[in-house]
């Protein structure tokens, strides 16, 4: 879109929440709208406050503004990054694109792999921004934004960063008994934001809290005619693990049409060349997405509203009881220098079988030391001494140099957010939901042309918990998030999500990849190995380059 | 950094060197001195000729030993005020880091050609990945230190080699009578002829020579520059039979060079190992078209094909041909866009962005 002027173009992927106010905001100042698109506010925003504009949109987006006056292109990507923005440079031309694939299409550019990309893949199960799997192309990070001119494009600058939102709301922690009510009106006031549209919104619905309090929120906010989707699995038909019964009754408690979709083995290995091909990067997770956006899809859906990042943003992963007591348990020995290496040599030489078959166990003493070593222990795929038995050593070296895992991991947690459950929030939400979760939701989705929005991953909703969140105690989260509607959940909602439920794509990625695959992992029966099996799968598949990539050590 | 930043300069040569490097520094130095770096000190490590710096900049004794050299870059350092750096060879980038470290100032390391296409020594990177901004003269060797070096991409940046005003289209046929090559069909390469480097691409254009001559071209092949290896260049077109069409008229004076350039018909010099290739905008800005290979930094300075014409190694000879067989682009509007994509202008404003850019870096 160009501004009336004809002096700014914009470029934008994503979905401004806060439209009508900002609309409202800037009409009240003079300023004359052409059309009835979110995009236009960009180019007012723009044209008023320049880069600081960012500060005022509340919603995902990725853009791109091209000043004609100043011959200058302005980036930026949302706080949390649910949208992706890639970018190429060469030294004489720049480019970028919502996908990886793009920029490879648009040609000029070297395939030459990058090996922080490959490396981080192999650690996270996603490629960790800024990196790619090519040294070509970077990511512009979640929260940042970018000049580029005729002198080049400077570094990317951050604009938000959640660490220091989880610090300041710590500094003035609220009591636990008020958790509830916080939740409950910064659900309800992001649901409200989230569902604008000028089309029907439709919500995928698990068994779950998560997706189940969004449509309760949904009702509240004054939402009818609700349609939601279920995936069913075949292999679980009657059994305690269909999650079909439990979400139905959701349904009907909050008034909502349910379509339940249901997924075979069979359609899972026809789809398999699909999904590797849609996806952008590789991943080893969206294959659940990816069925059930199909689903939305087929309904008719364009919009749905997903549950994703409730875990991150209150509490609901094991990391958050993990980490934190690694961190106390085996922090101390870890602290004192190499003794992890030696131990973990050590054991590799008189037990072999033992460091083979719980690699992790080993890496206690490593890794425990500090935040981000003890959340590479818990997210890890592969931990760094065993790349070299995955991959050619000398690009396991390089990768390591170039990704910095821990420093990494260890740079999300400035300023330091105040609190255990704020610090695995924050790793959780900038590492494994915004490399791993969002990236799937957003090639998923895409793939069926079907926008997800995540009412839990708002940058207006972290601040407005961030005082509340230090003191979420386990299960202390999901509690509150299941009676925020007026309406709770109902009770079994909430009893069942304790036991977790599992779906049979684990087992159906094993008789996929099975011991064809390679030697990665000696004893099948480590929960790890399966994914680590896939891995190896998804990045030698069609995915990526439509050739092997050359990184495995022949 | 202050507003008015002093510059220390660690170069191989600048004033009173010979080579292109040499050239690159000197253009570089007097456009940051021109544009507002009002104190340039140069440390050099050779100077051959009478060095003449414009009036802002001083140029120390040359120190070629490497030891000597060092003591004086950090004696200098001592007792001046350095808030820059520039490295102008990675073989003096550890030096140049340290010296950054101990002044606190920004570092700018220079990448020419074939010293950054492979992996550095390990100091060597370490210090290259410590710069606030490293400086390239072609995408090719831009794409080759970010392969190896762990640095912010956006810290990497081109500045092409430029070409001197003095270079310029004009009649040439006076010269080509003095060479008696009327009517002939000239081909030119000006470059070094080394035995340990060789990827100049003379061995290319004498093997072309006789196919040439098949597709009814009437070659002459002159050869400017001197080296160890023109012995083995004139046996090989001795063999190949061309002998008489090949004429090594060894280094001219710049004067002798630029009537060259303009007595050509087509500058040719398919080099497989060009950081940039600068001859390639002297012939163009003489008006004489010209074509090279599709390989590293030759086709910066050929635009792309934009400006002179880019050819796979397989069917050079057949690209030269074509090239040849073309009507010739007026000599006047090849010059103009030469100049103005690389002039001495674009230039000054590239070495101003970096100065700008530094400014902003942390």
């Amino acid at each position: 879109m160009t501004s009336e002027d004809g002096r700014l173009v914009v470029v934008f992927n994503g979905e401004i929440y806060n439209y009508p106010q900002l609309r409202t905001e800037l009409e009240s100042d003079g300023v004359h709208f052409c059309t009835t698109s979110d995009t236009e506010a960009l180019l007012h925003l723009y044209a008023r406050h320049g880069a600081e504009m960012v500060h005022r949109l509340r919603g995902m987006f990725a853009f791109a503004i091209w000043d004609q006056l100043q011959r200058r292109l302005f980036l930026a990507r949302d706080p949390y990054g649910i949208k992706p923005l890639y970018t190429a440079n060469d030294g004489w031309t720049f480019r970028f694109a919502s996908q990886v694939k793009a920029l490879v299409a648009g040609g000029n550019l070297s395939r030459d792999l990058e090996p922080a990309g490959v490396v981080g893949f192999h650690l996270f199960g996603s490629v960790p921004e800024p990196f790619t799997l090519y040294r070509d192309i970077r990511s512009l990070p979640a929260g940042h934004t970018q000049w580029v001119d005729a002198a080049g494009p400077r570094e990317p600058k951050p604009f938000s960063n959640l660490a220091e939102v989880l610090a300041k709301g710590a500094a003035n922690p609220v009591l636990a008994a008020e958790i509830p009510e916080r939740v409950r009106d910064g659900v309800l006031d992001s649901v409200r934001a989230h569902l604008l549209a000028d089309v029907e919104v439709g919500v995928f619905l698990s068994a779950g809290v998560d997706s189940g309090a969004l449509l309760g929120c949904m009702r509240d906010a004054g939402y009818r005619e609700i349609r939601a989707i279920t995936l069913a699995f075949e292999e679980f038909n009657g059994t305690s693990e269909d999650e079909a019964p439990l979400a139905d009754q959701v349904c009907k408690r909050y008034g909502a049409r349910h379509v339940v979709r249901h997924l075979s083995q069979q359609e899972f290995v026809e789809d398999l060349p699909a999904i590797l091909e849609a996806m952008d990067q590789p991943s080893i997770d969206g294959v659940n997405t990816w069925f059930v956006s199909k689903a939305a899809r087929e309904a008719g859906l364009k919009v749905v509203i997903s549950g994703l990042g409730g875990d991150e943003l209150l509490g609901g992963y094991p990391s958050f009881t993990d980490v934190p007591r690694w961190r106390r348990r085996f922090g101390g020995l870890a602290g004192v220098p190499g003794l992890g290496f030696f131990a973990r040599a050590l054991i590799a030489r008189v037990a072999p079988a033992f460091s083979h078959a719980r690699p992790k166990a080993l890496g206690l003493l490593e890794y425990s030391g500090t935040w981000a070593g003890a959340y590479l222990l818990r997210r890890g795929l592969f931990l760094p001494h065993e790349l070299p038995e995955v991959m050619d050593p000398e690009i396991a070296r390089e990768g390591m140099h170039r990704l910095r895992p821990l420093r990494c991991l260890g740079a999300s947690l400035k300023p330091d957010p105040g609190s255990d459950v704020a610090r695995v929030c924050v790793l959780e939400s900038v590492h494994y939901m915004r490399n791993q979760l969002l990236r799937d939701a957003d090639w998923a989705g895409m793939a069926h042309s079907l926008e997800i929005r995540v009412p839990l991953v708002d940058f207006t909703l972290l601040s407005a918990l961030a005082s509340s969140i230090p003191a979420i105690a386990k299960g202390a989260g999901k509690a509150a998030l299941a009676a925020a509607p007026t309406t709770p959940l109902p009770n079994e909602v909430v009893t069942r999500a304790k036991s977790g439920f599992s779906v049979p794509t684990g087992a159906w990625i094993k008789s996929v990849v099975g011991d064809a695959s390679s030697s990665i992992g000696q004893k099948p029966e480590s929960k790890g190995i399966v994914s680590r099996r896939w891995s190896q799968a998804v990045l030698n598949g069609a995915a990526l380059a439509k050739r092997p990539l050359e990184v495995h050590a022949s | 950094m202050r507003s008015s930043p002093a510059m220390l300069a660690l170069v191989t040569d600048a004033y009173g060197g010979r080579g292109g490097i040499a050239q690159y520094n000197r253009d570089f130095f007097g456009a940051l001195a021109k544009g507002g770096l009002p104190s340039v000190t140069v440390l050099p490590r050779q100077a051959p000729d009478f060095p003449m710096p414009p009036e802002t900049i001083e140029q120390l004794p040359a120190r070629a030993g490497r030891v000597a050299y060092s003591v004086a870059a950090l004696r200098t350092a001592l007792f001046q005020t350095v808030d820059v750096v520039f490295c102008g060879h990675l073989f003096m980038a550890p030096l140049a880091a340290l010296i950054a470290r101990l002044k606190g100032a920004k570092l700018i390391i220079q990448a020419h050609g074939i010293e950054a296409w492979s992996q550095p020594s390990r100091i060597q990177r370490t210090a290259t990945e410590r710069a606030n901004l490293v400086l390239c003269v072609s995408r090719h060797t831009r794409a080759a230190v970010l392969s190896w070096a762990a640095i912010a991409p956006d810290r990497v940046l081109v500045v092409p080699n430029t070409v001197r005003e003095v270079f310029t289209p004009a009649d040439g046929s006076a010269q080509r009578a003095a060479l008696g090559v009327e009517g002939k069909c000239v081909l030119l390469t000006v470059g070094r002829m080394d035995s340990r480097e060789r990827y100049k691409g003379h061995d290319r254009v004498i093997a072309a020579i006789l196919d040439l001559v098949a597709k009814g071209h009437d070659i002459c092949y002159l050869v400017v520059g001197q080296g160890d290896d023109r012995a083995r260049l004139e046996a090989l077109a001795q063999d190949a039979g061309v002998s008489e069409r090949v004429r090594f008229l060894g280094a001219l004076g710049l004067q002798s060079l630029i009537e060259i350039y303009r007595a050509a018909d087509l500058f040719a010099m398919p080099s497989t190992g060009e950081g940039f290739g600068v001859t390639f905008l002297e012939a163009m800005a003489s008006g004489t078209p010209t074509i090279g290979l599709d390989v590293a930094g030759a086709k910066d300075a050929l635009a792309d094909g934009e400006l002179g014409t880019v050819a796979s190694e397989a069917e050079l000879s057949a690209a030269i041909s074509r090239t040849l067989d073309q009507p010739k682009p007026d000599p006047v509007d090849l010059a103009t866009a030469v100049h103005a994509r690389f002039g001495q202008k674009q230039f000054a404003n590239n070495a101003l962005n970096v100065l700008g850019r530094l400014t902003e870096t942390a």
